[in-house]
């Protein structure tokens, strides 16, 4: 016990002793430092992460049908994975909860489809129409109304009317169809307008064929969605909460669009662009005049104004006139020129613009090009190839809170698993109900492969006289079944059971208890073999797809630099210790000649590098947990929102992790012994007779 | 009284590359127990070497060194150290003391080694031995804060604490100036009067030599003379002379 004393005396007498030892000293102190750091923050995003993807969508885990191609990836959008649809929800539910630790099974699935819209010009002349003609039911607009959207389309054909004589003057001769020409001198003629109302029909078809085709920006959106049971969906994640408009009313068919897809995709795109501006400005603390994204982005709302003039009946046209030049103190008439001035921003004068736009100018126009309460047309490419479309009611926005900015957690919108299985291309009990009474009405029937031919071109049926008979438009359309039966289905409640029994294609498990995550995952797999229920189930981070594997990445990157600083300081601190210890060979030979066995000088020379590894790596660890412990005081922003999704929030607060404050000593303690092992069985072999030897 | 120190025709070959070196070559020697003798001679007539071989921290080419009644030859490196912190006790020309320990943890190193006595039997035996030596008020210093002299003193005291019943001095005044060095010498030849312990220290110095009981003169590797100290009687004429 004293031996070991006098050798930690030593050691701890020696920790200066020379400049080498410092030298080591800080390597060490560096390297623990690393490790504390990098683990904690390693650990933090690790935990942060899984925080967004559990909560978010994953769940702690995923079941699927064991027999797909692919794993889940939930988040690889733009490469959705081949999965087997579980043919019944509601045969595995039971058993997934009948496993101890299960909580909540909720069915999903994953899919991407086709949003498209009409133009700016084709949305005024739907509106039009809609006012001129009624549908049965609703209410009859005003003369007030249908002028002012009249004035709206004649103000359109004026801008488009501008920008074409602008583009005949500069484009190469032949470039502008004088046929399109004609028409706009027509459209944008008083004439034109005196008889509109004579033949409105008439006047709105010439516009819908002839000008709106000109404008060119009709847009299509790809809206990436979770088909799910969105009670079990809005019961299970927690951080879900509605924005705008309400929750789709239990049991019905309807779709919650992600907030941050509502503002990316379908805000106004001179908004959305301001909105992103004034969060940098604001809470990122960017300057426009620095950054070369905000730049680009002004410069964009400087030359794409044509979304927002196109908005603008005569009327407000002559309102955001007066509005801008106020704000620009410019003398300027042309809208276009005035609008390209206004959105030309700067570090001074943005957060003005922004307030003029959002209490002056946002009024005039529709911010969003869909608002709650209204329906939307997905369609979508089947895996056989047919195009499935399905209308579906818009009831409001949602996000995950504390990820309200993440691409990624809110690149999802949700849908009822209803509408999300006939766009999937399932065949459901009313479809079938469906394709039987189209077969019945079209006399139908079914034809044996075998006996094809015979039926369709055989037997000795009877030619017969066909006949012609006029079609009544008005009639098919008035009594078209799909359009009765879209209605039909936006207004059924359907029940907990009919929801179950269905497709899904892959099901979130939340469990009770987090931490038994692999033991479940077991017990799962177990229940489902037993069973034979044909499930697989993967943790969330696995179902999160390559997003998952993020953190698996950071750490391995961590492991290997922290590996080569320590296989470098192994190297440095060898050679290190075995000159410290030709500095010390008469003192070492001091200590044989007086009676000190070579185990004792091994030990000594080991205790030592330890003692030193140990007082520097504490004091780096202490350093590290210092440093951690600021970062955690102050976060770390999310610069983008890539991180925002790492982060689950605005910024990390990493916590110092036990686990790499242990790690770091463990390592600290073997790295030391390596670099001393060689020096310290050098030592052993310092003869005695060195302490004979001179000074000299 | 047997021999505390017997050599027997002993010779030590040094190599160096491919020629072989003699540093002794043959010599006999035998010293008795409470014995006060001086091993003198040029640089390079194998004092060193020989004062290695009775330390224990070399062996003999051939011949037979026995310390003791132990016959170092037959030792392994185990036991050799175990002769060495039981029986013997080092003083060095350059002092060797461990830098970064007090005169006290100097001292008391031998007796941590050793393993045998208590934390508070060492300090008392530490503290006596620093008494003796005139330093009890440093026990705390570290060697750099103290002066030549006594830093010799420390080395005797750490020579001594085990209570060895041989002290090797390597030319134990080289490094200091005379009257330090006499001083040293009569503290040695004090401890040697009161604790008995034999004392076997080189020397090229006459004044030094004159303190001996007797003084083996080396020159090429081989013993002139073996002579009563001055003043202590007759010179003796044998160069082997057993007592």
């Amino acid at each position: 016990m004293s031996e070991i004393l006098l050798l930690l005396r030593i050691s701890l007498r020696n920790l200066f002793a020379s400049f080498l030892n410092v030298v080591i000293g800080l390597i060490i102190l560096v390297g623990t430092l690393f490790f504390v750091v990098g683990g904690s923050l390693v650990n933090s995003i690790d935990s942060a992460m899984s925080r967004s993807i559990i909560g978010s969508v994953a769940g702690h885990a995923q079941v699927y049908q064991a027999s797909s191609k692919d794993k889940p990836a939930l988040f690889d959008n733009w490469n959705m994975p081949d999965l087997d649809a579980i043919p019944d929800f509601a045969k595995v539910e039971g058993p997934l909860l009948a496993v101890p630790n299960v909580k909540t099974v909720v069915p999903m699935g994953v899919n991407t489809s086709i949003v498209a819209f009409g133009n700016t010009v084709d949305q005024a002349l739907e509106k039009l129409r809609k006012a001129e003609s009624p549908k049965k039911g609703e209410p009859k607009a005003s003369r007030e109304q249908i002028a002012s959207l009249k004035d709206h389309v004649r103000q359109i054909v004026k801008v488009i009317d501008g920008d074409m004589a602008k583009l005949n003057v500069v484009a190469a001769k032949g470039a502008v169809d004088p046929e399109d020409l004609r028409n706009l001198a027509k459209a944008n003629s008083p004439a034109f307008w005196a008889g509109f109302d004579a033949d409105s029909l008439g006047h709105l078809e010439f516009l819908e064929n002839k000008i709106s085709s000109l404008v060119p920006d009709a847009d299509q959106i790809f809206l990436g969605y979770v088909g799910t049971d969105l009670d079990a969906f809005q019961g299970a994640f927690d951080r879900m909460q509605i924005v705008d408009g309400t929750a789709v009313p239990k049991g019905r068919r309807g779709l919650l669009i992600s907030k941050y897809v509502y503002e990316s995709q379908f805000k106004l795109k001179v908004a959305y662009r301001l909105d992103t501006i004034h969060e940098a400005l604001t809470v990122q603390h960017k300057k426009i005049a620095k950054d070369a994204d905000l730049q680009d982005l002004v410069r964009q709302n400087k030359t794409q104004t044509r979304e927002i003039i196109l908005q603008l009946d005569a009327l407000s046209a002559r309102k955001a006139q007066g509005i801008l030049q106020t704000a620009t103190g410019s003398k300027e008439s042309d809208l276009a020129k005035l609008f390209s001035l206004f959105f030309d921003t700067n570090d001074a004068n943005f957060e003005d613009r922004y307030k003029v736009f959002y209490t002056q100018l946002a009024p005039m126009v529709e911010l969003y090009r869909l608002k709650p309460g209204e329906s939307l047309t997905i369609k979508n490419y089947t895996k056989s190839g047919f195009v499935e479309a399905v209308n579906v009611k818009v009831y409001g926005t949602f996000q995950f809170k504390g990820l309200e900015k993440s691409g990624l957690a809110g690149a999802l919108s949700l849908m009822d698993l209803m509408s999300f299985r006939d766009l999937y291309g399932f065949v459901t009990p009313e479809k079938i109900a469906e394709t039987k009474k189209l077969e019945a009405q079209a006399g139908a029937k079914y034809v044996d492969r075998a006996d094809a031919e015979a039926s369709l071109f055989g037997g000795g049926g009877e030619v017969t006289q066909g006949h012609q008979t006029s079609i009544n438009d008005q009639a098919e359309l008035g009594s078209n079944p799909q359009i009765q039966k879209a209605q039909d289905l936006n207004d059924r409640v359907y029940s907990p059971a009919e929801i179950n029994q269905g497709v899904a294609i892959e099901a979130a498990i939340i469990l009770k208890d987090p931490s038994k995550l692999k033991q479940t995952l077991k017990d799962i797999q177990k229940a489902s073999d037993d069973q034979h229920l044909g499930l697989a189930v993967v943790d969330w981070q696995k179902a999160a797809g390559n997003i998952g594997q993020f953190v698996l990445i950071c750490k391995l990157i961590l492991a290997f630099a922290t590996g080569v600083i320590f296989v470098v300081a192994i190297v440095i601190m060898n050679n290190a210790v075995v000159m410290a210890t030709l500095q010390r060979v008469r003192e070492i030979g001091t200590l044989r000649a007086i009676g000190a066995q070579r185990t004792f000088v091994l030990s000594m020379v080991l205790c030592e590098t330890v003692v030193l590894g140990l007082a520097f790596g504490s004091l780096g660890a202490l350093l590290g947990s210092g440093i951690v412990g600021w970062m955690n005081h102050a976060g770390i922003p999310a610069g983008n929102e890539f991180l925002y999704f790492f982060f689950s929030g605005p910024s990390l607060h990493p916590g110092l992790s036990l686990g790499s404050l242990l790690g770091a000593f463990v390592v600290v303690v073997l790295v030391t012994c390596a670099s001393a092992l060689y020096p310290a069985v050098m030592a052993t072999r310092v003869s005695p007779i060195q302490a004979m030897a001179s000074e000299d | 009284m047997a021999d505390i120190v017997s050599i027997v025709n002993v010779t030590k070959d040094y190599h160096l590359d491919k020629v072989v070196v003699p540093a002794l070559r043959g010599v006999d020697l035998h010293v008795a127990p409470g014995d006060f003798i001086s091993i003198a001679g040029p640089s390079g007539s194998g004092k060193t070497t020989l004062l290695n071989l009775i330390g224990c921290v070399d062996v003999a080419t051939s011949g037979t060194v026995t310390i003791n009644g132990h016959d170092t030859k037959s030792l392994s490196d185990r036991q050799l150290t175990d002769l060495r912190l039981d029986t013997l006790g080092f003083i060095f020309q350059s002092f060797n003391l461990v830098p970064v320990l007090s005169v006290f943890q100097n001292v008391e190193f031998p007796l941590l080694l050793q393993r045998r006595l208590g934390a508070s039997a060492r300090a008392i035996r530490v503290n006596a031995l620093l008494a003796k030596v005139g330093l009890d008020k440093h026990a705390q210093h570290r060697p750099s804060e103290l002066s030549g002299g006594q830093r010799q003193r420390v080395a005797i005291a750490r020579a001594l604490v085990t209570a060895p019943k041989i002290v090797l001095a390597d030319e134990p005044t080289a490094n200091l100036d005379s009257k330090t060095g006499d001083a040293i010498i009569d503290l040695m030849k004090e401890m040697n009067k009161s604790e008995g312990t034999t004392f076997i220290f080189s020397t090229h110095d006459a004044k030094v030599m004159a303190h001996a009981d007797r003084v083996v003169r080396l020159a090429d590797g081989l013993i002139q003379t073996l002579a009563e100290a001055a003043g202590s009687g007759p010179a003796a004429l044998s160069p082997v002379e057993g007592h």
